[in-house]
């Protein structure tokens, strides 16, 4: 009788045991079971980044007119996420600005012979849509994505000699392609950093410059998202 | 949470705005005085200037523009003159009074242009000069502001080829020294040496 009530107690026990022990593994295969999904997975929602950028001439800009990098060049974007869709888009306003000064030389033209310092300055302030196709989901931690922009340049190209300057000032066609990446600084958080490099060109013809301005950006930004 | 809302938006239009308020620096502010000067030169490339010996310069310099047109004789134009005397003689050149006929003869005038221009503020001073000076649908300010420009003009007239019956003579080298401190005493030998010195063209003495 004894032995038969203890053996009663260890079997419970043993029950209860596994059953405990069931429960754990299955809620440590299940962490998310009973959390819902962030808003920024189950809603449209926007971000604002602000950049700041390294500019490289390319082509016939760096050949023929300013070969110099550019570091005080900036950008803000908004962009709207979609949570179920890879594609994101915006519109970016921004500023790039090249400047070359090549001390006093001789400049031979078709009349007159000048000498003077030469400063070499082009501004250009893209205002332009963008189209993201985003390579992970809204939330993951670190989101690549590859970017096309499309839209205006206003090209303000300025070439000094000594005081007397020659302006070229216009709206022109400008577009851009990259890649970059987003990196959340925690799941579910609102900021995150933002590096991106993008090949971009302003289609115009003017002075020194026959096939716009073609340069390579580098950049780095913190973006900030709502819903 | 609708106030947040506007928040963001505003926190983005405002970012937007600042970026674009942002005004452009200016490029040529660390220039020097002589920096900032531009020596134009120009010629009759038909000419063969070893067929001139003799020179003279005028004795004062003329002024003109829109602010007004007579002669002057500054410390400065004294400097001036005496300096084209010194580099036409280095270059070769004999100096003679203007009753002795000259073969060429060196007129110096100064051009006096003041004028006003406008310009909007802030963001106007680069939209507006886009635009033809013709103001955004958001407030901005305009100023105007005297535009002075002022520079020399040297020309080399041909006596020596003179068209007695026309009365006519040929400009066959000229010259226009443009930029700022063009009256600098310090600078007036530097730039009257450069624009010869960038005319090797018109030494006979080789």
């Amino acid at each position: 009788m004894k032995f038969s009530h203890l053996m009663k107690r260890l079997l419970s026990l043993i029950f209860i045991l596994s059953i405990a022990q069931t429960i754990t593994a299955f809620a440590q295969e299940n962490p998310q079971l009973y959390k819902l999904q962030s808003p920024f997975e189950r809603y449209r929602h926007n971000s604002i980044t602000l950049r700041g950028l390294g500019a490289l001439p390319l082509g016939g800009l760096s050949d023929d007119y300013i070969d110099k990098s550019s570091l005080k060049n900036y950008s803000v974007a908004l962009e709207w996420l979609f949570p179920n869709a890879p594609v994101s888009a915006g519109i970016e306003v921004g500023k790039t600005y090249f400047e070359k000064r090549l001390p006093r030389q001789l400049y031979n033209g078709a009349e007159w012979d000048i000498s003077a310092v030469q400063t070499r300055t082009l501004t250009l302030t893209p205002i332009q849509g963008f189209v993201n196709y985003n390579l992970s989901g809204v939330n993951a931690i670190v989101q690549p994505y590859v970017q096309a922009s499309l839209g205006i340049n206003v090209v303000n190209y300025v070439l000094y000699l000594g005081s007397l300057g020659d302006q070229y000032q216009k709206l022109r066609f400008g577009y851009g392609v990259g890649a970059g990446s987003r990196f959340l600084f925690k799941r579910d958080g609102k900021f995150g950093a933002d590096v991106r490099v993008r090949y971009n060109n302003a289609t115009f013809e003017y002075g020194y410059l026959e096939k716009g301005a073609p340069h390579v950006t580098a950049s780095f930004g913190l973006f900030y998202r709502w819903w | 949470m609708k106030n947040k809302r506007y928040f963001n938006w505003l926190l983005a239009a405002g970012s937007i705005i600042a970026l674009a308020s942002c005004s452009a620096n200016d490029p040529i502010s660390d220039l020097s005085l002589e920096e900032t000067q531009v020596y134009m030169t120009d010629r009759d490339k038909t000419v063969d200037f070893k067929n001139y010996k003799t020179f003279s310069v005028v004795d004062s310099v003329l002024i003109y523009g829109n602010q007004g047109t007579g002669t002057e004789l500054t410390e400065g134009d004294v400097m001036l003159l005496n300096r084209i005397v010194r580099n036409m003689e280095n270059m070769g050149y004999q100096y003679v009074s203007a009753d002795q006929k000259p073969d060429v003869g060196i007129n110096v005038a100064q051009v006096n242009n003041a004028y006003v221009n406008v310009i909007s503020q802030p963001i106007g001073s680069y939209w507006g000069s886009y635009w033809g000076g013709w103001g955004m649908g958001y407030p901005s300010y305009y100023s105007y502001y005297t535009v002075n420009e002022s520079y020399w003009v040297l020309e080399m007239l041909d006596f020596k080829n003179a068209n007695p019956i026309e009365k006519e003579v040929d400009v066959i080298w000229r010259s226009q020294i443009r930029g700022e401190g063009i009256n600098d005493k310090t600078l007036i030998p530097v730039m009257i040496d450069k624009i010869f010195e960038q005319s090797g063209y018109l030494k006979i003495n080789q």
